[in-house]
């Protein structure tokens, strides 16, 4: 276990090595915050709200509890995977008695612990002075948590199978600009997903974007039944199953493919 | 731990169906304790070899068998006895303290803590790693960088020891440091070392067996001494050039 904890707080570590970063990056998170309440409190206001299945204050808790929960936990896996196969620095993680997964994991782990506290926490007071409502569902917090946790895997599995691709492309970025955007707008991390016009819901049926942000943030913000809160944690243990099967598989046909170059 | 390659092959598929055969049938034995040099010009296959030596590259054809443990089935144990330094690769994590990489290694392969502090003291003393253990890497001179390296690839005791290009780019007197280091390395803890280099000097003052490959072909498989007496000359600098040259020349027939 100690090892796994190394890993972590050098993640911790490395997160806060440039410390001028860490201010830009909040700083950012509170620009992207207002722009978001602007322009729901514009859009409600202009529009009396007849078409739209989420009330004002509903829309708006969704977004802050989304954002809250992005702040720790979308970490740059994708890019650290991805660089290290491309430049061929994943030849010394090859070499460790570790699974290459776990220590990636603990690393991200890491990560959050960092982000949690230098983006969540503080973005939590700033949120709570000056907009003072009850963001949870209380009788929904446990679920809640327990959807993160599963929402926490499915992020990262997501986000190793992609960076993996990089044993066949060598270089992801493009691949994973084009699937951000799909990532952000199907995951439910802009827009509630409860928005979303009929076509787009059953398109998100079959993908894992929902269980990442849609699914926990709506157990924590909005009173739904035990039956449903059950079916939506079920679909992320699925997922959960699903891309980890996946996440191995890529794994084990990529390493054959293996190239490192030069040295 | 002694090291036995068989028919060890490496075939780089390219575009359009293309493809370069960089490792071909190679096999040797690398005996336990000793310090082995292996050479070969740019682009001979030196670094595959190693790579699939290391468990890096999954070979095409042929084995690796390191005390008659294999990759497929003994992975983890052979990674836990492994030291590999890459001169133009770092181990160590960019933004952090040396000591944290190095304390990272002490668990990831279960160091006793008096073996730890054994070794650090050494290491203190021979390599100078105090002087810049609470440094990040990236603050580094490359010979500091790579005593730090060779620091964190040795302070778990490993038996087999790669060094892929550890002197490049060290002065003269850093690299007589590391030379004087690695070879009471292998003397006290007897540990197996193979060594790539182009630099004939390191060859010259650290191994007594050569293994040369050039085109993905093993060209000699025997001892230094050996070498010299089959040329009628000491200057291991003049062989080695006719080797490589004779090897060109083999290539231009050929085309």
């Amino acid at each position: 276990m100690r090892k796994y904890a190394d890993l972590a707080m050098i993640g911790i570590k490395e997160h806060t090595a440039y410390a001028g970063s860490l201010w830009a990056n909040f700083l950012a998170k509170i620009v992207y915050l207002y722009m978001q309440y602007a322009l729901w409190t514009g859009l409600f206001s202009s529009n009396t709200g007849k078409n739209i299945p989420l009330s004002q204050d509903e829309t708006i808790r969704y977004i802050i509890v989304a954002t809250l929960l992005s702040a720790f936990m979308e970490c740059d896996v994708i890019a650290w995977i991805n660089g290290q196969i491309q430049s061929g620095d994943v030849a010394n993680q090859l070499i460790r008695p570790l699974d290459y997964k776990f220590m990636i994991f603990a690393k991200h782990i890491g990560t959050s612990v960092a982000r949690f506290v230098i983006y969540t926490v503080p973005l939590g007071i700033v949120i709570s002075i000056f907009y003072p409502v009850r963001l949870f569902c209380r009788e929904q917090l446990l679920y809640g948590i327990l959807s993160i946790i599963l929402a926490y895997m499915i992020q990262f599995l997501y986000s190793v199978i992609i960076g993996l691709m990089a044993f066949w492309l060598i270089v992801t970025w493009p691949l994973n600009m084009l699937l951000a955007a799909i990532y952000k707008l199907l995951s439910g991390a802009w827009i509630p997903a409860a928005m979303f016009p009929e076509f787009l819901t059953v398109i998100n049926l079959i993908l894992p974007f929902r269980a990442i942000y849609a699914i926990p943030v709506t157990i924590l913000t909005s009173p739904m039944s035990f039956a449903s809160i059950c079916e939506n944690l079920l679909v992320q243990l699925i997922w959960v199953a699903v891309l980890f099967i996946t996440s191995e598989a890529v794994w084990i046909v990529g390493k054959n493919k293996l190239i490192v170059q030069g040295g | 731990m002694s090291i036995e390659v068989n028919n060890l092959t490496k075939i780089y598929r390219l575009k359009r169906g293309q493809k370069k055969l960089a490792v071909d049938n190679i096999s040797f034995t690398i005996p336990d304790g000793e310090i082995v040099g292996f050479i070969g010009p740019n682009g001979a296959g030196k670094s595959t070899t190693i790579k699939m030596m290391t468990g890096i590259l999954v070979p095409d054809n042929g084995s690796v068998s390191i005390d008659g443990l294999n990759f497929k089935k003994n992975r983890k144990e052979i990674m836990l006895k492994t030291g590999v330094v890459f001169g133009q690769k770092s181990v160590l994590c960019w933004d952090i303290p040396v000591i944290d990489s190095l304390k990272l290694f002490r668990d990831m392969y279960r160091v006793p803590k008096d073996v730890f502090k054994e070794n650090m003291d050494a290491f203190s003393q021979i390599l100078g790693l105090d002087e810049f253990i609470n440094h990040p890497p990236r603050l580094l001179s490359l010979g500091q960088r790579m005593k730090a390296d060779l620091a964190a690839s040795l302070i778990y005791n490993p038996d087999i020891l790669f060094l892929d290009e550890p002197t490049i780019g060290i002065d003269v007197l850093s690299k007589e440091r590391i030379r004087q280091f690695i070879k009471n390395i292998n003397e006290d803890r007897h540990t197996t070392i193979i060594l790539t280099t182009h630099d004939v000097s390191d060859i010259e003052s650290l191994c007594e067996k050569m293994i040369i490959i050039d085109k993905g072909s093993l060209i000699y498989d025997g001892t230094l001494p050996q070498l010299k007496s089959i040329y009628k000359t000491t200057d291991l600098e003049e062989i080695i050039k006719k080797i490589y040259l004779a090897g060109e020349q083999r290539n231009a027939k050929i085309c």
